[in-house]
């Protein structure tokens, strides 16, 4: 996974668990290239993906900060992703799949691909 | 700049320094107690046109009682070298420790660089010399009225062929140094051959430089007791050689001795005195010449072909 | 490219007697990127570096550094190019603060406090003889004196070779934080290929003195592909993919390719590779050697 996504995903989920609050500051893009000794576009580009995503916004001359509102999907969308998901992996399951098959499944259907695979 | 080059030489600057003091250590006290016996003795007043006869004994003794030191000092013809040698290192060390790529890529030109660093030396070994001839003239002081300096002990420590030396010694330093880039073996390879060079010199270069005077005289036996009387060329000349001739003469040849009525022909090819200056100038040229030739090509050696 | 190139290369090449340590090397270096010049000792790295610092001059071809030719007009791009040469040269017998003063009276474009503040930074005593302290941190002060110059350029040949695991890091993170600070290129050669991902954006990877890979890490990454499969002839899938490495066993072919388009060949599964087996397959690729991919010696993605 890019670099870049790694780091996104670490402030998404630090967010959904509320490690971070809305309104929290952000740590400047030299704080974590310290910190973590990575390049600063990855930096950059994680936080210009969690702006596009709604997530954070910078406000200029003092800092990038957590949005006051966060957009999450909708509950309803939620749970009903979630009952349709446990129904497909019984079935998964009662075709013969052991969990690292599933997973292997899940992943390649996340994964955009130039080379089609036989199933 | 002139900080950088001062300060990437300063160890050896202090070493020539230090060489100079250890000179300055025994010539001093020396010096001093051997104008004092020269006063003491009497013997400026031998010098003059009307010398006693206890002159001859008075000077003898003045010459065997310092003879292990002047055989001493003819050694100091060296230092020049050590000096010149020593001082190239600093920029052969540059190459070998690969700190000139440190320096090049500063915002200096490299001709900048080369110049600067190579300035210093020069000016250091210019002073050296002039310090260590002004040392060894001082102390030879007496010697030198006794016996004039153009023999070789003398000739090379006064004047100014000295400051050629000592250039010499830093050229030859600098360009063998550029080329095999281990200053500790280059240098000593330089030491070397400054000194095959001097002794090339002094043998036999220095003779075509400045030709020898060949000189002949007669005189009769009569006026041939005990030494002979000097002819006025050879005061202070540096004889290579004589030949006496036996010419005439009648009764036993005893022992050596010519014989009654014989007149003795001396044939002498020597440096007279005058030829002093003509010598140290056409050999402090020959030397810093050549030392020129052997900096500006370790200059052009470091400048092309460390591209 | 909305700005010039930091560095820019045309046909360069540099020949050392019969020797050619670098040919037909034609490059660019964007502005801002931070790039890995990658490839096994003698590949020409070095060489590289020298050429556009103006240690050494070109045989054939063109080198500009910041639109510039580095010896013909070196007076003018020397004091905007920071350079630590392999080794980090200094002078052992100078004290770290001693060699300040050399950075200082060397370079007119010379930032005194950022100098002595870094030092302080990095707890290094400046009296202490340069010859005295350790190799992370006489590396750290060959980087302070490149980095005092406030150049835009930086480029670092092997900076980090021999140094230990923690001294890397602390030189590497030293170079981030200028790099996010202001912004400078940075250019860095290494025969290591893995902890420069974190590090770098861009990459070019030197093989016997000719580029091979040149481009955004990012881009590489997605670009290139694992594919494996039941043991067969890869011609069908060469037709449309660089193939730049191939291995069998009795039952299996694995390719790594350069994806060249969309393809729907069912037999192959495929899977994301690192940087470092691609770099590692890219070195191991030898121009002029007989394969079945297409002759590809050099590789540009934008």
């Amino acid at each position: 996974m890019p670099a870049y996504l790694q780091l996104v995903q670490q402030v998404r989920q630090a967010i959904r668990l509320g490690i971070l609050q809305p309104g929290d500051q952000l740590p400047t893009v030299k704080e974590v290239v310290t910190s973590l000794t990575i390049n600063p576009n990855t930096v950059l580009h994680a936080y210009r993906q969690l702006d596009f995503e709604g997530l954070i916004e910078g406000r200029r001359g003092v800092g990038t900060f957590v949005s006051a509102d966060p957009v999450p999907p909708p509950p309803d969308e939620l749970k009903s992703l979630r009952s349709s998901l446990e129904r497909w992996v019984e079935r998964a399951r009662s075709a013969g799949l052991d969990d690292e098959s599933i997973a292997g499944l899940v992943g390649d259907a996340l994964r955009p691909s130039t080379v089609s695979r036989v199933a | 700049m002139t900080w950088v080059t001062w300060r990437l030489q300063r160890t050896e600057t202090t070493i020539a320094a230090i060489l100079l003091a250890l000179l300055a250590l025994l010539l001093v006290p020396t010096g001093l107690s051997m104008a004092s016996a020269f006063h003491h003795d009497g013997l400026a007043h031998c010098l003059s046109a009307n010398p006693s006869n206890a002159c001859g004994e008075k000077i003898t003794a003045f010459q065997t009682r310092f003879d292990t030191l002047f055989n001493l000092t003819n050694w100091f013809t060296l230092i020049p070298g050590l000096i010149g040698v020593t001082l190239a290192a600093p920029f052969v060390l540059d190459l070998e420790q690969g700190t000139y790529r440190l320096a090049w890529t500063q915002s200096i030109s490299r001709r900048r660089w080369i110049a600067g660093k190579l300035a210093l030396p020069v000016l250091v070994a210019v002073g050296s010399a002039a310090v260590m001839i002004l040392l060894i003239t001082w102390w030879r002081g007496p010697y030198v009225q006794l016996n004039g300096r153009i023999d070789t002990g003398s000739y090379d420590s006064e004047g100014i062929v000295a400051i050629g030396y000592t250039l010499f010694g830093l050229g030859l330093g600098l360009a063998i140094g550029v080329i095999w880039r281990r200053a500790a073996a280059a240098l000593t390879i330089a030491f070397v051959g400054y000194v095959i060079a001097r002794i090339f010199v002094d043998s036999w270069l220095r003779d075509r430089l400045v030709s020898p005077l060949h000189g002949t005289w007669t005189m009769t036996q009569a006026a041939a007791h005990g030494k002979p009387p000097q002819p006025a060329a050879l005061y202070h000349a540096f004889v290579y050689s004589e030949n006496i001739g036996i010419h005439g003469g009648s009764g036993p040849a005893e022992a050596g001795l010519p014989g009654k009525g014989a007149s003795l022909t001396y044939h002498v090819i020597y440096q007279p005195a005058s030829h002093f200056w003509p010598l140290q100038l056409a050999e402090t040229g020959l030397f810093a010449g050549t030392a020129a030739v052997l900096i500006l090509f370790a200059a052009w050696w470091t400048h092309e072909r460390t591209f | 490219m909305s700005e010039s190139p930091a560095l820019r290369t045309t046909q360069l090449g540099k020949r050392y007697g019969a020797t050619w340590a670098l040919r037909d090397c034609t490059l660019d270096v964007p502005t801002g990127s931070v790039t890995a010049l990658v490839g096994p000792n003698g590949a020409g790295k070095s060489t590289l570096l020298h050429l556009a610092i103006g240690l050494s001059r070109a045989t054939t071809g063109t080198v500009e550094v910041l639109g510039r030719s580095p010896i013909s007009e070196a007076s003018a791009v020397l004091p905007r190019l920071g350079f630590v040469a392999q080794d980090h040269p200094l002078h052992k017998g100078l004290t770290v603060a001693e060699m300040l003063t050399y950075g200082r009276k060397l370079n007119p474009t010379w930032d005194d406090e950022l100098a002595r503040r870094r030092i302080d930074e990095l707890g290094l005593p400046p009296s202490r003889k340069v010859g005295k302290l350790s190799g992370g941190q006489q590396a750290q002060v060959a980087l302070t004196l490149a980095l005092a110059k406030r150049p835009e350029l930086l480029l670092l040949d092997e900076p980090v070779a021999s140094l230990d695991p923690l001294a890397r890091r602390e030189f590497l993170n030293a170079v981030m934080e200028v790099v996010a600070e202001h912004g400078v290129t940075v250019i860095l050669s290494s025969h290591i290929v893995a902890e420069l991902e974190r590090v770098c954006d861009h990459l070019i990877t030197l093989t016997e003195g000719h580029p091979q890979l040149v481009g955004r890490i990012d881009e590489i990454v997605a670009s290139h592909r694992l594919l494996t499969g039941p043991r067969s002839d890869p011609s069908s899938v060469a037709r449309v993919h660089h193939v730049i490495r191939e291995t069998h066993t009795d039952r299996q072919t694995t390719l790594l390719v350069r994806a060249g388009g969309h393809v729907y060949d069912t037999c192959w599964e495929q899977h994301e590779v690192d940087l470092e087996e691609i770099v590692l397959a890219y070195l191991g690729y030898r121009p002029g050697v007989a394969s079945r991919a297409p002759a590809a010696r050099e590789v540009v993605t934008s």
